[in-house]
């Protein structure tokens, strides 16, 4: 067949005088984009295509026929693509009329293989480019100039000569173009070719198509940076003033896009005289500048003019109707903001003013700003901002609040006023929103840190509030007094407190409120510390030294200090400064002490996770001297133990992921290790031998929790895994060796399967295998060998006795639990979900997942009996990744609802088993694993809807009913029956 | 051709917009509005003015309204039906929506409370908005075979547009009243970059620059919310349509944002009407609008309620909206009756209040007392509270705008006189356009483009679709190629200088026609290579001469040649004698002092056979 249709195409090809048919080429595109196409054939139709390409007799819808089929064969077969484009480029082709497609062809093939090999001449790309009259191949050939192998300095003529294309697209193709090569490359040595790109940009600022006007932005930001970065001394700052200038001159453009760009381009001009920045804020021409400027060179009305240009920049871009503008203005504001004091200080009234702004992104972004300006001490909060100022703490949307409160963490403020004020706000926050308390309560710990005399005054102005209301009673519980306990002990710690000293009872009163204060300082402190200093601190009053307070000032203050200065939760951009700018006061900042801080953290939760351990391991220890007993005989004291254990467990409170992995897997440990225990007593005591079932019974639990604790946890170490590992092939022989339950091939299978894993496992470590497995491992081999039936007394049971003593198990490593939940919200059988009978029913789920990664499969199971479950795959690509801890909302569509009133549904989640071997099961479209189940199953209620019923019947009767019809021949019923339908659809569409 | 430009209203005065243009014999009036300061006959234009004979449909080719303001809408039913204009009348949806409540409006004040006698009827104002063909922003609109016009976004209030027309190659603005800073409910006035040549723009704040509107939104609202938050109540007087609007977005924002549960109320009347209006108007709204529009529409605000009676002395802190503005009287002024005297409340008052009215008294200085007439005074203890938020753009605005459109005129237009003139003088010194203030009655002559038709060859357009590669770089003129080739070289490549001789010599080119080029016109490629051919085979013939390759022309000293296109050059001698085998001419010009050197090339080129080193023959 193939054969065939390539020779009738060929022959069609080769066919000078006449065109070759549609058909033909169509049919050898069909054979081009097969996949099975041989390879012979292939170089076949190359071949011809190669030559019929060179052939000047073709007409121009050939070539273009032609060159298409090329293209595609190129894009199916990239290993050609470098062949076919040398073919087209060595063809006639390029110099005739067919430049265009030629040009379209080349770029097409360009991007199908890598650079170097798809080098057209300099010269060749030239003529392209000016031979094409169409302005596609133009815009073709200039976005891929780069692929097509072209020298940079070619490129950087063919683009800067294509600004002045008359299509706007082309010219926009050219000042990308122009954009790009300003990052690729340093050639630009001359500074007059750098000066004449940036000049072309300019005058495309004035284009008339906004896109180009965009475009040419961007280049005349990234050149006039170039242009910046060139020049010395003063030279450098009237060049950034000029490129900040002239971008500034594109803020009332009537584009949007254009305005974005335009403020995005501002922030990225980082040195900038403090007249122009003022004046960018000011829609009035500054009367002080033209002072500044009389003995500058041009003429005062000159000025005005420039001024009047860039007058208000900023203003205008905060003022957009557009919250990307506004955004984009804020933003860029932000990095300038840092540089000069008087420049900082006008600016914060209006970004204070954007705290209003009807966007939320915009707000977040003012906020940001403010942080930003916190951060580098250039933040001089003045009373007339404190209304917007206070009022953001109020915002509804808790991510403003936070960001607020960070602020507030870091702000100086001038007077007793402010503060108060401050404190007032955060009250209120406080008050509205109490699930803020932590946060708050930090904030005003810092607060009062770094203002200790005016925290130590409001503190006495409350004093009133604090104390005990009636005899003995303590108000504590209200989250005010909290509140300005949380000041009173801040205070101490500050530095320039002087003289105001906190009553020593109120850090007796702070004692009482320990684990809620301290929860709320856990990034500052721990609490062992802030209870020394408390204790330390109440004690102090009634010794009536102050001084020892003093002394033990520096232990606290150095942990508070350290931690708190640059509390910053994101990374703080340090402009790169000249150091050459006399005005810039700009300190960096440091990131080792954030690095400090960021280990901290993490030291004082391992110290939760270390404690953790330690009493899990005693556990783990214990199941040790339980299995000792077991091996005497003594099954019953073994378990009771073990049931201790589980209780000692139970008792242990974990607060992280991490702890709570530890625990779960400890817990799986002692329910394999009770089964052992019975199993152990059946199988090697034959105790109670008789009760095969229960056997049975008992070995397919230990296989499913065995199956969990290798699969439902991660993060073993290899000890840990081994130590599993052997477990499991314990058990598959202890499986074996009861010879009257099962000797079936798959427990054999799965044993050598486990032990050659454990073999790979061991040969990266030198872990000595445990005698066991050796055994295990020669008697699978000599099983296998032998391959005369299987002989199960190989595994003498006393041999199990002899080898299998329960090595010390400890858990090191940090393990997690895989592990979910799920929830069927205001589902139970009270209240029952509705469904309407042979149609699907969609179930809201509420699910959690800990611990997952991107290569586990999830299934949800559905089953209504044991014959019939449902399986529906969570992908969690859809459902948007996975994280520690993943939270998130599915319907899952239940298919098969029984023809009866109501209904139960069993729900649960299952993991495939990575490492299990597959095997066909028998549910269409289900896993192909075995599945480990991560809870119990939720059973899930559904009553037939009474709106169901009406509602199934109206859609089915029109059915039923013609149906019925077609039964009678007389016409009449017909039509009486199809007018009834007619009836039914109506009922049932305004129901609808 | 020439515009001409007759102004019978809001020339150097704000009230009745009315200007008449003439471009290229079609006959424009926007806008057509009444003095509100007048109850005379200088309420409306002289209309006279237009045509002696009054006949007004054969004199004005189309109408438009840019809003639906009564200084720019209030004299139309009297034009259209007392005067008897029957022509098109343009304007936008909104206009034409809100007009006429307006007019009614306003000729029930006239007649009911004035007691004057009435310009025109309800009659004719249903009459007179019948004749209107509402328009789309941004949809072009072909008025007759030559006019076009086209609705742009103004700001301003609802529905303001600003009108471009076009006759054959003139083109114009007038722009009407606009805002070029969006507020809460309304967007910026947006226009696209245009040729044209006149602008007429509102000049109301000719010299004001205003500053950030956030201070006064943001004191506005420190103040009511102060005053609710201590228990007091918020009368708040406005003008039915805009002002009410944009305040009720920004407290009804505040509000949620803030949580706060004091109720914001509406006193019932045209104000309920009007979001009615706001509501099924959306896409005239501003961009914030018309986003959340999808979730929830701006103007259903969550927290305000219509207002009763009975709820004038409820107890609790409250917002009110309540009409008329100025509180000149109606519900406002009974609010404000029972709230003046106390100290917690608060009355704000809009930027603007006409002498007489209770408004006035109150922004003129903070009186104890207002004696509404003998029998009542009143006792003013509440704070008071001065918005002043205008929806005009200011002299920045105008400025940029200006700036933007680049026009070659402008006119500017309702405003006062002595700010206009100051306005005028920035615009030509700072644009450096012409600017005119023509008072009422007078006409601007504008001299308009005009466009002679020319004759273009196929050659010519074939070079225009290329690019052409020179490049401005500050006074000199320097050449791309040579950049990147000779960065050392610094003088100026292009001299200008005196052409004294040309020559239009021949080359030989055989193999044209075997290339798949049978009409004999060259391809760009063809002539890019010819050119080159050239280059090669002069500096061979010539080494030691400095020939440059300046990509258009070959240049030896001020010797330079270039592929000649023209079918008929006049520096061509002789015409070519072998026609039919493929000539290419090269165009020579050279200045006296290289004439010697010129000769020589002249006679090598003509002694050049280029076709042996086409690069087609190359890779056969």
């Amino acid at each position: 067949m193939e054969h065939h249709l390539l020779h009738i195409c060929l022959q069609s090809l080769k066919d000078n005088n006449n065109p070759p048919s549609l058909q033909a080429l169509a049919s050898l595109r069909s054979l081009i984009i097969n996949p099975n196409t041989s390879d012979s054939t292939i170089y076949s139709i190359l071949e011809t295509l190669t030559h019929s390409l060179q052939l000047s007799t073709n007409s121009l819808t050939t070539h273009h026929h032609i060159l298409k089929l090329l293209t595609d064969l190129a894009s199916h077969r990239t290993h050609l693509s470098s062949q076919i484009l040398n073919s087209i480029h060595s063809s006639s082709l390029l110099f005739t009329e067919s430049t265009q497609i030629a040009a379209e062809s080349l770029t097409s093939l360009a991007s199908f293989s890598n650079s170097d090999q798809n080098k057209i001449g300099d010269q060749l790309y030239i003529s392209l480019c000016f031979a094409s009259t169409s302005a596609s191949a133009r815009l073709r050939l200039l976005r891929n100039g780069e692929r097509l192998g072209i020298g940079t300095h070619m490129l950087f003529t063919v683009f800067l000569g294509f600004t002045k294309d008359p299509y706007p697209y082309v010219r926009k193709a050219s000042l990308d173009g122009l954009l790009g090569l300003c990052k690729s490359c340093d050639l630009f040595e001359d500074i007059s070719v750098t000066e004449g790109c940036y000049c072309r940009a300019i005058e495309l600022l004035q284009d008339n198509e906004h896109s180009v006007r965009s475009a040419a932005i961007r280049v005349v930001c990234e050149w006039g940076q170039m242009l910046i970065a060139a020049k010395e001394g003063n030279d450098k700052i009237a060049q950034s003033n000029q490129v900040f200038v002239q971008i500034c001159s594109m803020v009332r453009d009537m584009s949007v896009e254009v305005r974005v760009e335009a403020f995005n381009a501002l922030g990225k001009i980082k040195l900038v005289s403090e007249d122009i920045l003022l004046q960018t804020i000011s829609k009035k021409v500054l009367a002080i500048l033209k002072e500044k400027n009389s003995h500058g060179q041009c003429t005062a009305e000159r000025f005005e003019i420039l001024a009047s240009s860039y007058a208000g920049a900023f203003m205008h871009g905060l003022e957009d109707e557009f919250h990307e503008v506004r955004k984009s203005a804020c933003n860029s504001l932000r990095i300038h903001t840092i540089l000069y004091a008087e420049f900082a200080r006008q600016s914060l009234s209006l970004l204070m003013d954007m705290l209003n702004d009807d966007s939320m992104a915009v707000r977040l972004e003012a906020l940001e700003a403010l942080h930003h300006m916190a951060t580098f001490d250039c933040l001089n909060v003045q009373e007339i901002h404190m209304h917007m100022f206070l009022g953001s703490l109020l915002d509804s949307c808790d991510l403003i609040r936070s960001t607020a409160r960070k602020i507030f963490k870091l702000v100086k403020l001038p007077d007793l006023n402010l503060f108060r004020l401050s404190i007032h706000g955060l009250l209120q926050n406080l008050e509205r929103y109490s699930k803020d308390e932590a946060d708050v309560f930090s904030v005003l710990f810092f607060m009062g840190r770094s203002h200790g005399n005016f925290a130590a005054h409001i503190v006495k102005e409350v004093s009133q509030e604090i104390e005990p209301v009636l005899e003995g009673q303590l108000g504590l519980d209200s989250a005010r007094v909290a509140a300005f306990l949380v000041l009173a002990i801040s205070a101490p710690l500050s530095q320039n407190q002087n003289g105001q000293i906190i009553p020593p009872r109120l850090f007796s009163y702070a004692v009482t409120l320990l684990g809620r204060i301290s929860c709320a300082l856990s990034e500052v402190v721990d609490q062992d510390t802030l209870l020394a200093y408390l204790s330390q601190c109440s004690r102090s009053s009634t010794l009536g030294a102050e001084v020892e307070v003093e002394s033990l000032l520096p232990v606290v203050d150095d942990v508070v200090l350290t931690r708190t200065k640059k509390d910053v939760n994101n990374p703080v951009e340090v402009p790169m400064l000249q150091t050459g700018n006399e005005n810039s006061k700009v300190q960096p900042v440091t990131s080792c002490e954030l690095e400090y801080l960021a280990t901290s953290i993490v030291e004082c939760q391992a110290d939760e996770l270390d404690e953790v351990m330690k009493s899990v391991n005693l556990i783990l220890a214990r199941v040790r001297d339980a299995w000792l007993l077991v091996q005497s005989r003594c099954t019953n004291v073994a378990l009771r133990a073990l049931r201790d254990c589980k209780r000692e467990l139970a008792m242990l409170t974990s607060t992280s992921l991490e702890s709570s992995g530890a625990m779960a897997f400890t817990l799986q440990y002692l329910q394999v290790m009770k089964l052992f225990a019975k199993i152990w007593e059946h199988a090697v005591w034959k105790i109670r031998s008789n009760e095969t079932g229960g056997l049975e019974y008992l070995f397919g639990k230990l296989d499913m929790r065995l199956r969990e604790l290798r699969y439902r946890y991660i993060g073993f170490s290899k000890e840990e895994e081994l130590y599993v590992l052997e477990l499991i092939a314990v058990a598959c022989m202890l499986r074996l060796s009861k010879v009257e339950i099962s000797c079936s091939p798959t427990t054999m299978k799965k044993l050598s399967a486990i032990i050659s894993h454990i073999e790979i496992l061991n040969d990266k470590g030198s872990i000595e295998p445990s005698n066991i497995l050796m055994d295990a491992k020669q008697t699978v081999h000599e099983i296998e060998s032998s391959k005369a039936g299987i002989s199960c007394s190989l595994f003498v049971i006393t041999k199990l006795d002899d080898f299998f003593t329960l090595k010390q198990f400890s858990l090191c490593s940090r393990v997690r639990h895989i592990n979910a939940e799920l929830n069927v919200p205001g589902n139970d059988s009270e209240n029952p979900l509705h469904f309407v009978s042979g149609l699907p029913v969609a179930i809201p789920l509420d699910i959690t997942l800990y611990n997952v990664s991107s290569e586990n499969r999830f299934w949800l199971t559905m089953r209504m009996s044991e014959e019939s479950t449902q399986f529906v795959f969570l992908d969690l690509n859809i459902l948007g990744g996975c994280n520690e801890v993943k939270k998130f909302t599915f319907m899952a569509p239940f298919y098969r609802t029984p023809k009866a009133c109501s209904f139960s549904l069993w729900i649960s989640i299952g993991m495939e088993c990575a490492l299990e071997d597959c095997h066909i099961l028998k549910h269409c479209g289900g896993p192909r694993r075995d599945l480990v189940y991560l809870f119990q199953e939720k059973e899930v209620h559904f009553v037939l809807g009474s709106e169901g019923v009406k509602g199934f019947l109206i859609f089915h009767m029109p059915r039923i009913l013609i149906a019925f019809s077609l039964c009678f021949s007389r016409s009449w019923i017909h039509q009486l029956i199809i007018d009834l339908c007619f009836y039914l659809i109506i009922i049932a569409m305004v129901r609808a | 051709m020439a515009i001409e430009c007759l102004v019978l209203g809001a020339g150097q005065e704000v009230g009745k917009s009315c200007v008449v243009v003439t471009i290229n014999g079609k006959r424009i009036m926007f806008d057509c509005g009444m003095h509100m300061g007048y109850d005379d006959h200088r309420r409306y234009p002289d209309f006279s003015l237009i045509s002696k004979s009054r006949d007004f449909d054969h004199s004005l080719d189309c109408v438009i309204i840019t809003h639906f303001h009564l200084d720019h809408v209030g004299a139309l039913p009297y034009f259209t039906e007392v005067c008897g204009y029957n022509g098109p009348i343009y304007m936008t949806y909104p206009t034409k929506a809100l007009a006429p409540l307006m007019l009614e409006d306003f000729r029930k004040v006239l007649v009911d409370r004035r007691g004057e006698e009435e310009q025109f009827t309800s009659l004719h104002i249903s009459q007179c908005m019948q004749k209107v063909i509402a328009i789309d922003l941004k949809q072009t609109l072909q008025v007759d075979d030559d006019l076009q016009i086209r609705a742009y976004y103004a700001g301003h209030v609802l529905g303001a547009a600003m009108f471009y027309a076009k006759v054959g190659e003139s083109a114009m603005v007038y722009t009407g009243d606009y805002n070029m800073t969006p507020d809460r409910h309304l967007g910026a006035a947006q226009i696209d970059r245009l040729e044209l040549d006149l602008l007429i723009t509102e000049s109301t704040y000719a010299t004001t620059i205003r500053d950030s509107k956030y201070a006064r939104e943001r004191e506005f609202l420190k103040a009511v919310h102060e005053c609710v938050a201590g228990g007091g109540k918020v009368l708040i007087p406005t003008f039915a349509l805009g002002r009410a609007q944009e305040l009720c977005i920004l407290l009804d924002d505040y509000w949620e944002r803030m949580n706060l549960k004091v109720p914001i109320y509406f006193s019932a009347g045209l104000t309920i009407q009007a979001n009615m209006y706001y509501k099924i108007l959306i896409s005239w709204t501003s961009q914030k609008i018309k986003e959340t529009y999808a979730t929830r529409n701006a103007f259903d605000f969550k927290h305000v309620h219509n207002f009763d009676r009975s709820l004038i002395n409820a107890p609790g802190p409250c917002v009110l909206f309540a009409t008329p503005g100025m509180i000149s009287g109606g519900f406002s002024l009974e609010v404000f009756k029972q709230w003046a005297p106390c100290e917690m409340n608060l009355i704000t008052l809009p930027g603007y209040c006409v002498a007489g009215t209770v408004g006035h008294k109150l922004m003129s200085g903070k009186p104890t007392k207002i004696v509404l007439d003998k029998d009542t005074q009143i006792d003013v203890r509440c704070q008071i509270h001065q918005l002043s938020f205008s929806p005009h753009t200011d002299s920045k605005g105008i400025m940029d705008l200006a700036r933007f459109l680049s026009p070659k005129n402008v006119i500017l237009v309702h405003g006062e006189k002595p700010k206009m003139v100051s306005l005028k003088e920035r615009i030509q010194s700072e644009l450096r356009i012409p600017c005119y203030l023509p008072a009422n009655c007078d006409t601007v002559h504008i001299p308009s483009t005009t466009y002679v038709k020319a004759h273009a060859s196929n050659a010519f357009i074939r070079s225009c679709l290329n690019p052409n590669f020179r490049f401005l770089k500050r006074s000199k003129e320097e050449n791309s190629d040579q950049v990147l080739r000779n960065t050392n070289s610094t003088a100026p490549l292009q001299k200008k200088h005196d052409i004294q001789f040309g020559y239009c010599c021949a080359a030989q080119l055989d193999n044209l026609e075997e290339t798949g080029n049978r009409d004999g016109a060259l391809s760009h490629s063809d002539k890019c290579s010819c050119l080159q051919l050239l280059f090669k085979e002069l500096s061979t013939y010539f080494s030691g001469v400095n020939i440059q390759d300046l990509g258009e022309h070959l240049q030896v000293e001020s010797f330079q040649v270039s592929v000649c296109l023209k079918d008929n050059c006049p520096y061509r001698i002789i015409d070519s004698p072998r026609k039919e085998a493929a000539t290419i001419f090269f165009c020579c010009s050279w200045s006296a002092a290289d004439e010697k050197l010129a000769r020589e090339i002249i006679s090598a080129i003509e002694r050049f056979n280029l076709s042996d080193n086409l690069p087609c023959k190359n890779s056969k």
